[in-house]
């Protein structure tokens, strides 16, 4: 026993009292200084016996004063310690809240609604129409007689025996574009018209990659005294920025189709490579999104109005495509299979 | 088709890089599929079938890049003589031209650069008469066929209607039956060809072969298009045929192919025949230039009518009053009236030099059908409810639909599907989210909830319907409270929900008996004499066959969008105003039958209560210790309340008594 070593363990108590970061380790440490069997303080008192009755009076004061000012510091320190701890009945907040479950949207329901909202927004109205479909208003009206080649396009599935469609009338086939809904309406209403029909489509198509034989298309139709294909242009331009970005440019390239003439495909510049070329744009630059024209003539004399007197843009695009390369989804299946997987991706 | 960069050079002033005559050709409408080894691959639309060729491409090219001494004339050539083949046309609605040929014959090899080019077009090379007939319909489109003189039985051709029963063996080996919807080339006796797809493997040119008559002919497109289907066989030539030939271009054909044949060494020539009974005048369109700039919406300098149209093979006229005459050539078989003009000047004007401009609406649209926010209110309302939105084909397997048929209903099949598993339309939107939700459990997805709306097809033809199915838990994994499966009432909650979304009170729930669901957990949402919605547990033979585990209980649910009104909830809404008085509340617990309905409970407190009761709302039901055997105790609260004053505890007291010597009497119900 010498007054160094009550010095170092001084020194001692200090560190560690320094670095006690919680209540517990605060009542560890008393217990190893002051217990009663063993505390590293009650040794020295008990070591006091072996020291020389000259030295044991100031040793005895030195111990004594330490036990004292460890005793009030660790006490302190409780104290403050204690205050800190959570009052009765608190909560821990870190324990998760009871989230209501709430089901996600389909991304393709939550495209097409982003899709009718930028038309809406454009002055366009909404239609729906049958699923089912009869000749006349799938083909025939769209200048697709009998026996016309363009119906190969459009590899249709056909009813075993007729059946009553929304539209009242015996329906043989399932539609393969929404054009029939726009044949309808303009068979009840004069223009000026300004409409989109979204709606499910189908077509004779094996499922792959790229193609479901389901598929949901939005086409477009405008007629009026005096609507030009500049005007599709301008149309088209202002949807596809909207959708795709205002730094996406937009290309017209002739294309055939029964029911528009002149006809055009419409492409924007890929996203991928900025127009360079890449493996997603077959090394094009382009990426193929809608197609489009100005109504044949043909389609106005069918529901009575006179081509010469009356103008009008038709666009049409499979939303199936245009999500596949909004979203970089690999595998068109997906959207059918509903995994909620695949479904919890997309936002509430 | 495949377009030899190197044999087009021939007919056009192209550019010598490839890629670049690929793309600008492909920016007047024919998609380049691939560019490789100097062939340029076009996929050309069904309108055009004079671009199947190089001198169809080579016009579209003039135009780009304008010949400078004009476009090369085709060598025409037309020979007839007592010792022409004799031709018979006895279906004139069928092939209205006819052109043959007799040539004596050298069969041998072609000259290599005729085969390179045959098969860098992605023809292979047979021998030099057969070759000389591919190498024809590769440059100008006009599909030619050689028949052996000498196997040709009476040495003459009759073009007839097939005869029933009759058969050809064709050149691919396969024996064909014929019927009297078909076209054929025949001797004397029997058919040598289906005219305009295939030869017969007996007549066709051989080794031997010393004498041959060689056909051009201009053949019905619908014909050959019908007998195309109808064998299932599609050859180069049917598929130029089907979408329309140029009736002048069987005698032009003939004239190159001797031409080819004798600089070739492979054939003199002898006499021809053209038999054309009908012959077709030029067809004349008149062009206005006002009629342009209406469609395309510029105007277009009056000069590039003429520089655009002509390369193309029209003989424009020179312009009168801003209106041109145009004559169509006999290959522009989709060029019919003035708008097909106005798509050629559009074409080669360029749609990138088209201004961009906005239709002008000159009025407000008309307000969407109510439908559509019907359905919109009914997605989003589901998707808070915590049901994932799913989509689903509209065509399912038979074995899928049947429990979902209504009974008496044929299902309404494909006729041609594209396999077994979408073979029939779905009755009920119920099978393809049944389909869904055990794809998601195979997965290792055991909570599963998942909704659809859309089109089902049933004995009132096609609808709108939306379809919920739930299996596993019933609540969120949670620390706080057990988890717990799925029961009838959070499917029930689930309709309720939607219906009160959709602004319809009075909703009345009844058992349902429909055979897809377990008996006794199952039932039926009714109003205003309507079915809103049917929902229970499923049968559990049904969901093990759709691949759940046996033993898990699925709950499904499926609402008649069509019943649901298609009127915005709050449209006609008056409020009322707040109560001045406040309410007395009561518990009351009475021991019933356990199969006494909660929906007769509340209907006879509402007939033995005041019109002061405001509200019924059951908040305990219990069986077990102290409940005698097929009795339940029912806990309900009644709140109490008038407009007009402070209701006292006496007369609620009153009514309390009313309701329980009531509910006794009529139910043997006990207050506990």
């Amino acid at each position: 026993m010498s007054a160094d070593s009550i010095h170092t363990l001084k020194s001692q108590f200090d560190r560690e009292l320094a670095a006690a970061a919680s209540e517990a380790e605060l009542r560890a440490i008393r217990d190893r200084y002051l217990s009663r069997k063993g505390g590293l303080v009650s040794n020295l008192l008990k070591a006091l016996g072996s020291a020389s009755p000259e030295e044991r009076p100031r040793l005895g004061k030195v111990v004594n004063e330490l036990k004292a000012d460890i005793e009030t510091r660790l006490n302190q320190q409780l104290e403050a310690a204690a205050a800190t701890r959570p009052p009765k009945g608190a909560v821990d907040v870190t324990l998760p809240g009871r989230v209501p479950v709430v089901g996600h949207r389909h991304p393709l329901a939550l495209l097409r609604e982003r899709i009718e909202t930028i038309f809406a927004r454009m002055g366009f109205l909404i239609i729906e129409g049958p699923e089912l479909e009869d000749d006349y208003h799938n083909f025939e009206a769209l200048n697709m007689p009998p026996e016309h080649p363009a119906r190969d396009m459009q590899d249709t599935l056909y009813l075993a025996a007729p059946v009553r469609s929304m539209a009242g009338s015996p329906a043989t086939l399932l539609r393969t574009h929404t054009s029939g809904m726009q044949i309808r309406y303009m068979e009840t209403h004069q223009p000026p018209v300004r409409l989109i029909a979204p709606g499910r489509v189908y077509r004779r198509d094996n499922l792959d990659l790229t193609h479901t034989p389901m598929f949901t298309q939005v086409e477009g139709l405008v007629v009026g005294e005096d609507v030009t294909l500049a005007d599709l242009k301008g149309t088209l331009d202002v949807f596809v920025k909207e959708l795709f970005g205002h730094d996406r440019r937009v290309r017209f390239r002739p294309s055939f189709f029964p029911y528009t003439e002149p006809s055009a495909e419409v492409d924007i510049s890929c996203a991928a490579c900025e127009g360079r070329g890449c493996a997603m744009c077959k090394r094009t630059g382009w990426i193929e999104i809608l197609g489009s024209g100005m109504v044949h003539p043909a389609v106005f004399e069918a529901v009575g109005y006179d081509p010469e007197k009356y103008t009008g843009f038709a666009f049409g695009m499979g939303i199936e495509r245009v999500a596949l390369l909004k979203w970089g989804v690999e595998d068109i299946r997906l959207f059918y299979e509903n995994d909620l997987r695949f479904l919890e991706q997309f936002p509430l | 088709v495949k377009i030899v960069h190197q044999w087009l050079a021939g007919l056009a002033d192209i550019p010598d890089d490839v890629e670049v005559v690929a793309r600008e050709i492909s920016l007047r409408g024919f998609e380049v599929a691939e560019v490789a080894n100097g062939v340029i691959d076009f996929e050309i639309t069904a309108n055009r079938p004079d671009c199947l060729s190089h001198e169809g491409i080579a016009r579209e090219a003039h135009v780009i890049w304008p010949r400078s001494g004009g476009a090369a004339g085709r060598v025409t050539g037309r020979v007839t003589g007592p010792s022409a083949p004799t031709v018979a046309i006895e279906a004139p609605d069928l092939c209205p031209r006819y052109c043959a040929q007799l040539f004596d014959v050298k069969v041998g090899p072609s000259p290599s650069w005729m085969v390179e080019r045959l098969e860098a077009a992605g023809v292979r090379s047979i021998n030099n008469i057969v070759d000389v007939t591919n190498y024809v319909m590769l440059e100008m489109g006009q599909p030619m066929h050689a028949f052996d003189l000498e196997k040709l039985g009476g040495g003459r051709l009759v073009i007839r209607r097939a005869r029933a029963g009759e058969t050809l063996k064709t050149l691919d080996g396969v024996e064909r039956p014929l019927d009297p919807e078909m076209l054929v080339i025949a001797d004397a006796n029997r058919a040598v060809a289906v005219g305009g797809l295939m030869g017969g493997l007996e007549s066709e040119i051989s080794a031997g072969t010393t004498k041959m008559v060689l056909e051009s002919a201009y053949f019905h497109p619908p014909s050959v298009r019908r007998t195309s289907k109808r064998l299932g066989l599609k050859t180069e030539a049917s598929t130029r045929f089907e979408r329309g030939g140029d009736i002048n271009g069987p005698p032009a054909g003939l004239a190159r192919a001797a031409e080819l044949l004798e600089m070739i060494g492979a054939a003199t020539a002898g006499a021809a025949v053209d038999v054309y009974p009908a012959p077709r005048g030029p067809v004349q369109l008149e062009l206005r230039a006002g009629r342009i700039a209406r469609v395309l919406g510029v105007s277009v300098p009056a000069a590039d009518v003429p520089r655009i149209l002509t390369p193309l093979g029209f003989h424009v006229e020179e312009a009168r009053d801003g209106r041109w005459i145009v004559t169509v050539p006999t290959f522009r078989v989709d060029v019919l009236r003035e708008i097909d003009l106005i798509e050629e000047v559009g074409r080669h004007f360029g749609f990138d030099n088209l201004p961009v401009t906005f239709p002008t609406l000159a009025a407000a649209q008309a307000a969407p059908d109510l439908s559509l926010e019907r359905d919109r209110r009914t997605r989003t309302t589901l998707a808070a409810a915590g049901f994932s939105e799913s989509m689903t084909f509209a065509f399912i397997e038979r074995a899928a639909a049947e429990p979902f048929y209504e009974p008496n209903v044929p299902p309404a099949a494909i006729a041609n599907p594209l396999s077994e598993k979408f073979a029939v339309l779905r009755p009920s939107l119920l099978p393809g989210l049944i389909d869904s939700a055990s794809h998601n459990r195979r997965r290792g997805r055991k909570d599963v909830r998942l909704f659809e709306s859309g089109s089902r097809f049933g004995a009132a033809g096609e609808g709108r319907a939306v379809g919920l199915v739930w299996s596993g838990a019933g609540n969120a994994l949670h620390w706080s409270a057990p988890q717990r499966t799925v029961d009838f009432f959070d499917i029930k909650g689930a309709v309720e929900l939607l219906c009160a979304s959709h602004g319809i009170a009075d909703v009345e729930y009844a058992p349902s008996d429909v055979a897809y669901l377990v008996r006794g957990r199952a039932g039926e949402a009714r109003a205003g004499g309507a079915r809103l919605a049917v929902l229970g547990q499923l049968q559990p033979t049904i969901a093990e066959a759709r691949g759940f585990p046996s033993g898990e209980e699925v709950y499904v649910a499926e609402c008649d969008l069509d019943a649901l009104a298609t009127r915005i909830p709050g449209g006609e809404l008056r409020t009322a105003s707040l109560p001045k008085f406040p309410s007395i509340v009561r518990d009351v617990s009475i021991l019933v039958d356990e199969a006494l309905p909660a929906a007769v409970v509340r209907g006879t407190i509402r007939s033995a209560a005041p019109e002061t009761l405001h509200s019924i709302v059951e908040f305990d039901r219990y069986q077990g210790k102290g409940i005698p055997d097929g009795r339940v105790s029912l806990s309900l609260r009644l709140t109490f309340r008038s407009p007009e004053r402070t209701l006292t505890d006496d007369e609620v007291e009153g009514a309390m008594g009313a309701i329980v010597e009531t509910l006794r009497r009529e139910h043997a119900a006990e207050r506990r």
